[in-house]
């Protein structure tokens, strides 16, 4: 897949903006899928998943072809979810540590003042229940779930994906996967 | 209530990314055998990949390639295209 993709980057560059079409064919909907899961609305993601190829197109001579284009696309969309979602927020007192709570800010503690009751949860179907308790997490955690179960991406790629050393994903699947825990507690 | 030191629930995530060493491994499977608490907490963490890993593969809606595609800037106005 690399080759072909290299091949339509290659006539991109040189012109042919119809080339890119096959380029959004083959990642359309992983793409577009990692930004549903990480922003948790159909509309959002699809503004944003376009908005990251378009990106990609625009930028496309600054991408590396001896590295593997999907990282480089789905860093260019996990950014933009990210942004996203910070911006949906108040954001001047959100990244201040909660005394005594290693590892949790305002953020965390903001997505469990929202948990529904209950009864509501039970109601919920499964496929309905996994996206709200995705988007409970802070975002930081969030992605690095959403690329190692979701996408079941190697470790060493989401790395590359979120710039971060591998011992800082490692430590984001682990709390996001004991945060995850702690939600589900009532299943 | 636990008793089991901290690392015991660090063993069990590196187990579940599979970075666990075998002597590491030996231990927690010991105390897995002996302690109530942690093995509910082992359990709970296995569900939970579970769970999360049920959710469908969803895809883009129909028309989203051409609909990216209207999206992008016409060529001549692309800069580094010409080189």
């Amino acid at each position: 897949m690399d080759a072909l993709v290299n091949k339509r980057i290659a006539q991109v560059i040189k012109g042919d903006q119809n080339a890119f079409a096959e380029i959004v064919e083959l990642y359309q909907h992983r793409l577009y899928q990692i930004c549903y899961r990480m922003l948790g609305n159909k509309h959002e993601a699809e503004d944003i998943a376009q908005e990251a190829f378009m990106r990609a197109y625009v930028n496309i001579h600054t991408f590396d072809q001896n590295r593997k284009f999907s990282t480089w696309l789905y860093r260019i969309a996990t950014n933009l979810c990210i942004d996203r979602i910070r911006k949906k927020k108040p954001d001047y007192y959100l990244d201040a540590e909660v005394r005594g709570a290693e590892g949790l800010n305002m953020y965390s503690s903001i997505a469990n003042d929202d948990e529904l009751p209950e009864d509501e949860l039970v109601k919920m179907e499964i496929q309905e229940r996994v996206q709200y308790e995705i988007s409970r997490l802070p975002e930081k955690y969030r992605a690095a779930i959403v690329l190692k179960y979701i996408e079941e991406l190697p470790l060493a790629e989401i790395s590359e994906i979120l710039d971060l050393p591998l011992g800082t994903v490692k430590t984001r699947i682990h709390r996001g996967r004991e945060a995850l825990r702690k939600q589900l507690s009532n299943l | 209530m636990k008793t089991c030191p901290d690392y015991i629930v660090q063993y069990m995530n590196d187990y579940l990314d599979g970075d666990l060493e075998p002597s590491e491994e030996r231990v927690l499977k010991e105390n897995l055998v002996t302690c109530q608490d942690c093995q509910q907490i082992y359990h709970e963490l296995t569900k939970t990949v579970a769970f999360v890993q049920s959710a469908s593969q969803i895809e883009a809606p129909r028309g989203f390639v051409e609909a990216t595609m209207r999206k992008l800037p016409k060529q001549n106005q692309r800069s580094g295209a010409q080189r």
